[in-house]
């Protein structure tokens, strides 16, 4: 249950810090904008939702916990009995949080500003949580393998660019080649998108439920790729 | 509590440690002195588990380093100021010591422990508005929040201004009376003088003597001198010509090396006998001494070897 403890406080961390929680509040404000001004509507709600979310987890998360691994916060915890899984589902459910936060300030502001009328179910709720975990996965197998936060954030960015591409969030995949249609298959992005999109826009709980079913089985994925590749002993 | 045979750690082309061996008692402050690069952190990593050893044997209260179960055992049972310690800025001395302390199944209050290092006034202060002695402190806090057997403290005063550092040695001091065992690494003559029942002095990856500060300096430190002061040419020649170890300086002062207790009582009659009282001085030798002798070199402030 020391995850809990690593939660907690990792939280705590991120609630006062305040350009940090300004510039991760700011980004999908951004968005909402941007997107508000050209679509209007619901429609665009649930790719920038999973578009945010990946980039907080393969860039925000991966960044956060390279810097950490710099100062030697994680070397400190390291010497206890801590264990690296504790600590990745700490993190992970920490920037979960932060993310599911984001998303309903985003959607608040789509209500006030850009008449988004989307109310999150449950199941809606549930296919962020899920996404959030498996993208915030991710960052923390990719921060766990990597020693240098340049690197660490170049990386995320080499991964989540062609990924926002790929999987329709920003052009949908009726338009492009059929190469690059079965490309988006192997994206996690594209499930993460799709069952978003079934949850709260076209409501068909089925399309959900099989979306959700991958990107659980991912989360879980990329968690054990997490403990696998991190190295805590040092060379 | 601790045990290490021929230890060696070897990097693609340098050897950081070059086949040591000591042991730790229990209840007892041990350091490990000598400049940056003599492979003090690299030992105490390899004995915090952080790092995997080359060669040789190391048992850490009874513990192989070397099995991954045992480790476990290891890591319940010491505590550690690691090098250049950092916590959560933006969390209180409290909160970061409280984390520390939630990784173990049992831990002091950490109520107590804030006590004990006298950063009750800090309790409540984020970490990044510390300085940088009372950041060492939380670290020697979350070191103890555990209750550990052993304590490792990894250069536990480098880089503080003198004031920060002497209330380290405070604290530490403390420690000692609580019967804590502590395994210290240094660069600092005098921490280790100051803390240590025993100091290894390292160099180059080997421990080149070890003993208490009393012993090395009997062994190593060589003769204790007396400083007879401004005495004019007639009377240094005088005292050169008695004396046999008898040299002048470029002050003016006349040292006589001192091989017997009588000596000092034989010069200070002489000088009386010939009506030239002067001001008097004995010089003991220090580690500095010790260290200059074994190593031929001594160690900057900043810790390297010149």
């Amino acid at each position: 249950m020391r995850f809990i403890a690593i939660f907690k406080a990792v939280t705590k961390n991120w609630l006062r810090s305040r350009t940090g929680l300004f510039f991760s509040i700011m980004f999908p404000i951004m968005m909402i904008f941007i997107f508000g001004s050209i679509f209007g509507g619901n429609n665009y709600v649930p790719t920038m939702t999973a578009a945010f979310i990946m980039t907080n987890g393969i860039i925000g998360l991966t960044s956060t916990n390279t810097e950490f691994k710099r100062r030697g916060i994680i070397r400190r915890l390291s010497i206890t009995p801590l264990t690296k899984a504790d600590w990745i589902v700490g993190c992970v459910l920490s920037q979960t949080l932060l993310n599911l936060l984001l998303t309903g300030i985003m959607i608040g502001i789509g209500w006030i500003a850009f008449s988004v009328r989307v109310t999150p179910d449950p199941l809606t709720i549930l296919m962020i949580f899920l996404g959030s975990v498996m993208f915030s996965g991710i960052g923390m197998a990719l921060s766990g393998a990597l020693k240098d936060v340049e690197a660490a954030s170049a990386i995320g960015n080499v991964i989540s660019y062609p990924m926002m591409f790929l999987s329709g969030v920003f052009v949908p995949l009726s338009i492009m080649p059929s190469t690059l249609q079965l490309v988006s298959k192997f994206i996690p992005l594209t499930y993460f998108s799709d069952g978003l999109k079934a949850a709260i826009i076209t409501k068909s709980t089925g399309t959900t439920l099989f979306d959700m079913g991958v990107v659980a089985a991912l989360a879980v994925v990329f968690i054990a790729a997490g403990v696998l590749l991190t190295r805590w002993k040092e060379k | 509590m601790l045990e290490v045979q021929d230890l060696v750690k070897q990097y693609a082309d340098t050897r950081a440690v070059d086949g040591i061996s000591f042991s730790v008692n229990d209840g007892e402050v041990f350091a490990f002195l000598g400049p940056n690069g003599a492979g003090k952190t690299t030992t105490v990593e390899i004995l915090e588990c952080l790092r995997p050893l080359t060669k040789g044997a190391a048992h850490v209260c009874g513990y192989d380093v070397t099995r991954e179960n045992e480790v476990k055992e290891i890591k319940k049972n010491i505590g550690v100021l690691p090098q250049d310690y950092n916590a959560l800025d933006k969390l209180t001395v409290r909160e970061n010591i409280e984390l520390i302390a939630e990784m173990y199944d049992k831990h002091l209050e950490v109520a107590d422990v804030i006590k004990l290092l006298e950063l009750e006034d800090k309790a409540n202060t984020k970490f990044e508005n510390l300085s940088g002695g009372l950041k060492q402190r939380v670290g020697i806090a979350a070191a103890l929040v555990s209750d550990p057997k052993l304590v490792f403290l990894d250069e536990p005063t480098t880089g503080l201004d003198p004031r920060a550092r002497r209330d380290v040695w405070d604290v530490l001091t403390n420690l000692k009376k609580l019967g804590k065992t502590v395994f210290l690494t240094t660069h600092y003559m005098e921490e280790a003088q100051t803390l240590a029942d025993r100091i290894a002095i390292m160099a180059k990856g080997k421990i080149v003597a070890i003993g208490s500060p009393q012993q090395l300096i009997d062994k190593y430190g060589g003769l204790k001198i007396l400083i007879i002061r401004k005495a004019d040419k007639t009377l240094a020649d005088k005292l050169e010509d008695k004396f046999e170890h008898a040299s002048v300086d470029s002050n003016g002062d006349v040292h006589i090396k001192i091989e017997n207790t009588d000596e000092p009582y034989q010069i200070m009659s002489f000088l009386t006998q010939i009506k030239a009282e002067r001001d008097v001085e004995i010089q003991t030798p220090t580690l500095e001494d010790v260290f200059l002798k074994i190593t031929g070199s001594k160690i900057s402030e900043e810790g390297e070897a010149k």
